[in-house]
């Protein structure tokens, strides 16, 4: 599952929540059926990867993830079998301080893989990764999502990313979750209606449009604009789109429906709600 | 729930020695201690109660500064560096209770400074002075602990302010401000006293220092007397030192429990 919205949405919050680094001010969390803030016998469970990653810097990875091994009562062989998972077998004797910040995110994988949780909780996991390594870590998302049966928590900006291993995502804004469910069910819902307009000048031709009673929601990037419109009415959007780009100096390139990135489906919601 | 076999808490404590202790930190401090320590142990034989209490006051004094500096680089860059940082979320991250990361963290920041203090004091006081330590063995004692009780009570209020701020440096500003604050005040209460002939003020230093009392205690606070004799101000007997020493680490063990309070059931991170 993923877990997106804009920025101060409350998704750090929500994992810090999930993880009993915080305390939430209403409401109550389980994990696994208990309170994760008075239940650190939970962690057993649960494995966690940060943004920005930090551990005692003058031990190295190798002899670190074994003390993490330790902890958790784990073969100490389990070290470096989670650091060659991540590509990092040739830095077993690297101090923690010596690794780069790619390096350090790989290492943060590694060690919350150590005792093969069940869950796994990311907070931007992928951040601090070039696109090689960023696409070799979603396979192995897939991978032990398929072989080992991990349920991923995964919050990220990179909604590309989180398209090609999740399934479900929760959408939220300041602290409200906006919509929330199965891929699928989420894009037939919000996405049934929604064309996508192509054109040399999105800002001009969204105002345009806006003006048409048939149009429910519009929003707009550097190449296009995203319209849904109410039922039985993406006809009239066909003819009316180029007759309206034609009135205030743009033009429409292309018009296509049904297409909606995990993105669009962010921003339809997040416009929807009136925030972001 | 799966229970886990390891033992998080030794791990813990040991991955924190490694980072509060890295070589050849230790060994330096633990060569100045011995350094202070035999340097200053100008042994003669001594056999009288005042003399032992003078020796062990002497045998601490640069040796509780270099414990001072130890604890409180440990408190405000160790610990604070974990919360600025983030580490301390990483330690969050494993099973076991706040307590217990927050007992691992004093016991190598203090704990351990304390006892290479103590091993190389003691040591030092059994080389070289072994008929004194058995006869006034409470002397000693008494001397250590009220030596000891100021530098503590700074440790805890570095800690307490370093849990709340999130900022070493700040932190360790504050402990340096107080320990020279102290012994302003305490030229101050001397002066205050010898002035208005009331030992008040040094009373109320003592609460929090009470090595100030087991001075007086041995070299009572006297003036000239009108009839050329002496009036003593302040000679505090052997139970106000007990009393003074309690409150002092009554102090000492209230800042640590608000500290352990604050981090185990309020600190969000």
């Amino acid at each position: 599952m993923s877990l997106i919205g804009p920025n101060g949405a409350g998704k750090t919050t929500t994992i810090k929540i999930i993880l009993g680094l915080l305390r939430p001010d209403s409401g109550e969390v389980k994990v696994f059926g208990q309170c994760p803030w008075d239940n650190p016998d939970i962690r057993t469970l649960v494995g966690v990867v940060y943004e920005k990653v930090y551990f005692p810097t003058h031990q190295t990875t190798l002899d670190y993830l074994k003390r993490v091994c330790r902890i958790f009562g784990v073969s100490e062989d389990r070290a470096l079998e989670v650091l060659k998972l991540v590509d990092l077998e040739g830095a077993y004797d690297r101090p923690i301080k010596a690794l780069s910040a790619g390096m350090l995110q790989k290492f943060g994988i590694a060690h919350a893989l150590v005792h093969k949780p069940r869950l796994l909780v990311a907070d931007e996991m992928t951040s601090n990764l070039d696109p090689q390594a960023r696409s070799s870590l979603l396979d192995l998302v897939v991978e032990l999502r398929k072989n080992e049966g991990v349920t991923f928590l995964l919050s990220s900006h990179i909604l590309p990313e989180l398209s090609r291993v999740c399934d479900s995502v929760a959408i939220i804004s300041y602290g409200k979750v906006l919509a929330s469910g199965n891929l699928v069910e989420l894009y037939d819902k919000f996405t049934a209606r929604v064309l996508r307009v192509s054109t040399d000048n999105p800002e001009t031709l969204a105002q345009a449009i806006t003006s048409l009673s048939y149009v429910e929601a519009v929003d707009r990037d550097s190449r296009g604009i995203t319209v849904k419109v109410a039922e039985g009415a993406e006809k009239k959007l066909y003819k009316d789109a180029p007759s309206l780009a034609n009135k205030v100096e743009a033009k429409v390139l292309g018009i296509e429906s049904g297409s909606a990135s995990l993105e669009e489906l962010y921003r339809l919601v997040v416009t929807k709600s009136g925030g972001g | 729930m799966v229970k886990f076999k390891g033992k998080p808490f030794l791990e813990i404590f040991v991955s924190s020695l490694q980072e509060d202790y890295r070589l050849p930190l230790l060994e330096f401090f633990a060569f100045l201690y011995t350094l202070g320590t035999f340097a200053l142990a100008n042994i003669s034989i001594v056999s009288e109660e005042q003399s032992v209490y003078g020796l062990v006051s002497s045998l601490m004094g640069v040796p509780v500064l270099i414990f001072m500096i130890l604890v409180f680089k440990n408190i405000a860059y160790g610990l604070g560096g974990d919360l600025e940082k983030g580490t301390i979320q990483t330690l969050f991250s494993y099973p076991l209770k706040r307590y217990a990361i927050f007992l691992a963290k004093i016991l190598s920041a203090v704990g351990v400074a304390l006892l290479v203090l103590f091993g190389i004091q003691v040591f030092a006081l059994v080389v070289l002075a072994p008929a004194m330590i058995l006869p006034y063995l409470s002397t000693v004692m008494t001397t250590y602990l009220a030596s000891l009780s100021y530098p503590l009570l700074l440790a805890s209020v570095i800690l307490l302010v370093t849990l709340i701020v999130r900022k070493g440096g700040l932190a360790i500003v504050i402990g340096i401000a107080m320990f020279f604050a102290s012994t302003i005040f305490q030229s101050l209460a001397t002066f205050i006293t010898l002035a208005t002939r009331s030992p008040l003020p040094l009373q109320m230093l003592s609460v929090v220092n009470p090595s100030v009392t087991l001075q007086y205690h041995y070299r009572n606070l006297s003036v000239p007397a009108e009839n050329l004799g002496t009036e003593i101000i302040w000679a505090p007997t052997s139970t106000e030192v007990l009393a003074y020493m309690g409150i002092a680490y009554l102090l000492v063990f209230a800042v640590l429990l608000l500290s352990y309070y604050f981090f185990s059931r309020r600190m969000n991170l």
